[in-house]
């Protein structure tokens, strides 16, 4: 049978014992449109540019900030169609926490689970592995909470971070700006991080960042939720 | 028991069977505390079958004589019944020995009423509250077939297995460390009968509307009415 | 007979102020024979949070494992103490997985958040629909009794020393006009900083 052929997995050890599929996936993540998060002490905020090619393009339509709980939101640098699966993955382990404890999922749990799939689909046969980094923001026990989880299944907590395309450059910019701070944050308050936020992505921005043209989701003790244009041409004119 | 089942040769197409059954269940409650000089017996007044209440001013204590009250519940159609017939056979009583029968005597022969019918039992839960012929009171609670027994508090009906550890807690001085048993004064057994029922009607669907409470002693009879959940 | 009523014994608990209790007798037998008269059912399972199980005793061990099992991967899992009301949810979930097929117990919870010292109490059917009230949950072989004991001796905001006095003459006269239940109860009192462990003497009869 021809499936029989792939069901070995296809990320395998070179002889210098580097996995090269996961390193074009993390290349696949650093082509891919800039994200950033930046957690503030009253809450957390993810951003990323949403560019579009062409005019005709219907934009607030197709969205690459994304909801998992009430509590829980995502945002992803890379490859859309490996993003999608996952963020249908993440919300129904959230809903299937929910109904064994009837207690919201800790942000912690989930990562720690979305990263497992993402693992294992670096050692699976007849697979290979995600085109895509996340960046997945929540506020649980009084707190707000930044994960990182990359393609190879590894995940990491931040105060602040960038993925895709100026993900080096966006995140020596936030090391200075932290710096500066004396709050163990990279912004004064929530409102300060959205700023900083698009101030970070407009770094390597090419063209004019217009309220159409990036996303923004913030997560507070009330939850998470998409800034709408309105929200984000506010925050824009502080940017600028 | 013969099912048409058992005769398919009998059987009519569309034909509903119904077999008899003879006995129901019209719930209700009774408690009946004994003292020195005194006795308590207290009923509900709801009167219901299934989820259906029929009434909610049923009396369910049948005054018997000057000093004898016979609460009974279960089946309401068997209570009537027995009531009557326990009435009938008082007076013959009276006609035969010009005299009013006695609380002792009016137990024993409701025992041998209900066992008259032990393979087809009146379906009651009888407590029988009366002052003795010394004047001491007294408490006889039955099973339906005509068991008796004389004790000094019970609990009966279909809140029966609620309330009796509660009387056995409060009247009985059971699980306390005393050394001799304290007497009831009325004030406390009239309380805990009132208590006991408020109780019984959070939990049981076939007692609750009122409870009527009967206090005998050599001076008569009295009576009152306290209110219960309705729902 | 109902399986349920095969080795007999019963649990209750009770909300108390800042405080709450659970209470189980000690019989095991196999119908009208009394085989032991020191088993408990409940157990500890976190420093605040309480289990109690009654009704087929192969089936109370089962499920305390079970629980425990799930209880111990989530600790791990989550690194953290596993709170009464996600560790309810858990049970009744447990439970609910063998709708068809049930364990024939019924469980009850009492413990303290161990962060808000909420006190919290629940119990279940066999197949895990959850109960919650504000005042007491009862289960076991003489559950009408003890609902008529509790419902005629509880009342609200009672302190630690009266919810144990309350609790134990709840179980200890429901339990009396049990055949298959008693045989002497224990008394857990569970206390922001102390748990009260006291073990009651009865007629073994």
């Amino acid at each position: 049978m021809a499936s029989e052929r792939y069901s070995f997995s296809l990320t395998t050890f070179s002889p210098s014992g580097k996995l090269v599929q996961l390193e074009y996936a993390l290349a696949a993540v650093a082509a891919g449109a800039t994200s950033v998060g930046i957690v503030a002490s009253d809450g957390v905020v993810i951003a990323t540019e949403n560019k579009y090619k062409s005019p005709l393009y219907e934009e607030h339509s197709v969205h690459r900030v994304e909801p998992i709980t009430d509590h829980i939101g995502m945002v992803y640098s890379g490859l859309v169609p490996d993003y999608r699966p996952l963020l249908k993955r993440a919300r129904k382990m959230a809903q299937q926490y929910f109904l064994v404890y009837k207690e919201p999922m800790p942000v912690s749990q989930l990562v720690q689970q979305v990263a497992n799939v993402m693992q294992e689909y670096t050692q699976s046969g007849g697979v290979r592995p995600f085109g895509v980094s996340l960046l997945i923001c929540g506020w649980n026990n009084g707190k707000p909470y930044l994960f990182q989880c990359d393609p190879t299944g590894a995940f990491f907590a931040w105060k602040a971070t960038a993925l895709g395309k100026n993900a080096q450059s966006c995140k020596t910019y936030m090391e200075k700006r932290f710096n500066l701070q004396s709050n163990n944050s990279v912004s004064q308050s929530l409102d300060d991080a959205v700023v900083d936020a698009m101030r970070t992505l407009k770094g390597g921005f090419e063209g004019v960042m217009t309220k159409d043209n990036i996303e923004v989701g913030i997560c507070t003790e009330k939850g998470f939720r998409r800034l709408t244009p309105t929200e984000i041409d506010d925050h824009l004119s502080n940017a600028n | 028991m013969h099912k048409i089942q058992s005769f398919p040769e009998y059987q009519v197409p569309g034909a509903q069977h119904q077999d008899f059954s003879p006995y129901e269940s019209n719930g209700g409650s009774i408690v009946a505390i004994a003292g020195e000089d005194y006795v308590v017996i207290a009923a509900d007044t709801r009167l219901s079958s299934g989820y259906t209440i029929h009434t909610r001013k049923q009396n369910k204590l049948f005054q018997l004589s000057e000093k004898t009250v016979l609460g009974s519940t279960g089946c309401w159609c068997d209570t009537l019944a027995l009531t009557s017939l326990v009435n009938a056979r008082m007076q013959m009583y009276e006609h035969l020995h010009l005299k009013t029968m006695s609380t002792e005597a009016v137990a024993q022969m409701l025992s041998i009423l209900m066992y008259n019918r032990r393979f087809f039992p009146y379906y009651v839960s009888n407590v029988l509250a009366g002052l003795d012929s010394e004047g001491k009171g007294v408490v006889y609670s039955y099973d339906p077939i005509g068991h008796c027994e004389r004790t000094t508090y019970r609990a009966g009906g279909s809140a029966g297995t609620l309330l009796q550890p509660v009387l056995d807690n409060q009247i009985g001085g059971k699980d306390r460390d005393v050394k001799n048993k304290p007497k009831v004064p009325l004030e406390k057994a009239k309380e805990v009968a009132k208590d006991a029922f408020i109780s019984a009607a959070e939990r049981d669907i076939y007692t609750g509307d009122s409870v009527i409470l009967k206090v005998i002693t050599k001076d008569g009879i009295t009576e009152e009415e306290v209110q219960l959940r309705k729902d | 007979m109902s399986i349920m009523a095969y080795n007999g014994g019963c649990l209750v608990a009770m909300r108390g102020k800042n405080c709450v209790a659970i209470a189980t007798d000690h019989r095991f037998g196999i119908q009208a024979q009394t085989i032991s008269t020191d088993f408990e059912k409940v157990f500890q399972v976190n420093p605040r949070t309480f289990l109690g199980l009654v009704g087929l005793q192969t089936d109370i061990l089962t499920v305390h494992d079970r629980i425990m099992f799930r209880k111990k991967l989530y600790e791990d899992r989550e690194n953290r103490e596993m709170t009464p009301e996600p560790f309810s949810a858990m049970i009744s979930n447990f439970l609910y997985e063998h709708r068809f097929g049930p364990y024939f117990i019924e469980p009850v919870i009492a413990g303290l958040h161990p962060k808000t010292l909420e006190p919290f109490i629940c119990n279940m059917d066999l197949i895990g629909c959850p109960n919650k009230p504000d005042d007491f949950v009862v289960a076991g072989t003489c559950s009408e009794q003890l609902y008529g004991m509790c419902e005629t001796l509880w009342k609200e905001d009672l302190e630690p020393a009266e919810l144990s006095e309350v609790i134990s003459q709840a179980i200890v006269s429901a339990f009396d006009r049990d055949a298959i239940s008693g045989w002497g109860a224990t008394v857990y009192i569970i206390e922001k900083d102390k748990i009260t462990k006291k073990q009651i003497k009865t007629r073994m009869d």
